[in-house]
């Protein structure tokens, strides 16, 4: 298990490496999902299991759409891969430097008490199922004004993209 | 726009703001800065205008680093200390951090450098909007952090602010950028006394937005956005020539104008606290801003340009704009400074 969590970590330190370089959109997407099922991953390993569940569930339905949108505008003939001279140079220096990072803060950032859920022994709840029931109980009104923001989120997109020569993201 | 989705956006603006101003948990309160930052946006981007789309894009991405970066520093605050109370941040880090953070948000050097490019590309009503309404929020979380921040980081603020809104307003031809550059010195003066008595920055910030709606209204009534506009524009309402005039100076802190009163009751403050150098170098810097504000007055109304004959009659003509809203801050821009006692009390 302990393994599991290394490996799935430094897939998470890859993903965003891989995000960062500044590759071809369809490149960067794959790093971006390959980062988040990594994070989750991690999630899991400290005991959230059902929220890492929810967060990739939804994280890799908005990234579908980014993946989706950012594919279609940009429609490359020739991608640029992580291998090409430009994006491998920027890996090769957020390697690098992260590898300095990991020896100046070695032995001193891992301390034990990462944990995502405290119920873990002992609890007929776990900690994540209680967070959801919390949500939809205490937490009601705040709920209500998320539905809302999410409303409104889409009237402001709605309204910045509508009209094709008159919307104001392709203004003359 | 359609009314119905105007609706939403305005509707949307007060909650923000107000949820911000109701909670006392971080997360609340960043929820309430990004709902209003995501209401305004549609509504600074409506004219379909290039200028208008790059403002708002520049907007966009500047409140939403400050947003990060208050979620960020609250986040960090609770994993250490484990509190996300408003009042209670205590994390030398993170307090930091939300100050600046804060600091991006409304604009003051050194991260006021979007505020008068984002200003000058948006009409005069979301001008008036961006410089007034979408100030209180961060000014909410301001108030409430100021117990826990760095005394010297509050001060570098006060003192570069006023500095900059005074030396960048200098040279402008624009008057949208003119009221950034203003607004940067007064936030600055608002920012020097946070820490020593918060009750003036929140009459300094009033006041500010009372003297800043009336030049906007009256720019808008006007229909100017350029120094050499507005110098012809006094045909238009010759009376209300003269108000911008005394409007810009109580925008430049001149007694017997409400404008003197903040500044007036700063600096006995900064002085009653033996902070005779601060005192002295924000009462230069006022100068600085003078300057600007005098030049306006000067080509506004001070002077007649040169024209054609038949351009004298304007006034004749009923203007359609409505005019009470400035009627009333006009009023509260020029008399509030002989009732000052009345004033402290409210605050």
């Amino acid at each position: 298990m302990f393994y599991v969590e290394i490996l799935s970590m430094l897939l998470l330190v890859l993903g965003l490496v891989a995000v960062a370089s500044n590759p071809a959109p369809y490149y960067a997407a794959l790093g971006l999902v390959l980062a988040a099922a990594a994070g989750c991953c991690v999630l899991v390993g400290h005991g959230g299991s059902f929220l890492s569940l929810v967060l990739f569930m939804i994280y890799l339905g908005g990234m579908l759409v980014v993946f989706a949108y950012s594919a279609a505008l940009a429609a490359e003939p020739y991608p640029e891969s992580w291998f090409d001279l430009s994006v491998f140079s920027y890996v090769v220096v957020y390697i690098l430097g992260l590898m300095v990072v990991g020896l100046c803060f070695f032995e001193g950032w891992y301390d034990g008490f990462w944990v995502v859920d405290e119920l873990k022994e002992f609890s007929l709840l776990r900690g994540d199922f209680g967070g959801v029931a919390l949500m939809y109980s205490l937490g009601g009104w705040v709920l209500v004004v998320c539905g809302w923001v999410l409303l409104l989120t889409l009237f402001v997109v709605l309204e910045l993209t509508r009209g094709l020569a008159r919307g104001a993201l392709r203004a003359v | 726009m359609n009314p119905y989705v105007l609706t939403t956006l305005i509707l949307s603006l007060g909650l923000g703001t107000t949820l911000t101003f109701a909670s006392s948990h971080w997360l609340l309160a960043w929820m309430g800065l990004e709902i209003n930052t995501m209401a305004i946006i549609p509504l600074m981007a409506q004219q379909h205008h290039p200028r208008a789309t790059e403002a708002t894009t520049k907007y966009f991405l500047t409140q939403a680093t400050a947003a990060a970066m208050i979620l960020f520093a609250s986040t960090m605050n609770a994993w250490t200390m484990g509190d996300w109370n408003i009042n209670q941040i205590s994390h030398p880090l993170a307090t930091t951090t939300v100050t600046l953070a804060l600091a991006l948000k409304i604009g003051l050097a050194p991260m006021h450098f979007w505020l008068p490019e984002v200003l000058q590309g948006l009409s005069l009503t979301t001008g008036l909007v961006l410089s007034t309404w979408q100030k209180l929020a961060p000014f909410a979380l301001i108030l409430q952090i100021s117990q826990n921040t760095n005394p010297a980081l509050l001060t570098t603020l006060g003192v570069m602010s006023a500095l900059v809104g005074g030396w960048g307003g200098l040279n402008q031809t624009q008057l949208r950028k003119l009221l950034a550059y203003s607004s940067i010195a007064h936030l600055g003066w608002m920012i020097i006394i946070l820490q020593f008595m918060p009750a003036l920055t929140l009459l300094n910030l009033t006041i500010y937005i009372t003297m800043t709606s009336t030049m906007f209204l009256s720019l808008k009534i006007m229909a100017s956005t350029k120094i050499n506009s507005l110098a012809l524009a006094w045909p238009k309402t010759p009376t209300l020539t003269t108000l911008i005039m005394l409007s810009l100076l109580s925008l430049g802190g001149l007694p017997p104008l409400t404008g003197f009163m903040p500044k007036w009751l700063i600096l006995q403050e900064l002085t009653k606290q033996d902070l005779p150098i601060t005192a002295t170098i924000m009462a230069m810097s006022a100068l600085l801003s003078l300057f600007f504000y005098l030049r306006l007055c000067y080509t506004t109304t001070l002077t007649t340009f040169p024209n054609t004959n038949n351009t004298t009659s304007p006034w004749r003509l009923k203007s359609t704009q409505i005019t009470l809203p400035l009627t009333i801050t006009i009023i509260l821009t020029l008399m509030l400074l002989p009732i000052t006692p009345a004033i402290t009390t409210m605050f």
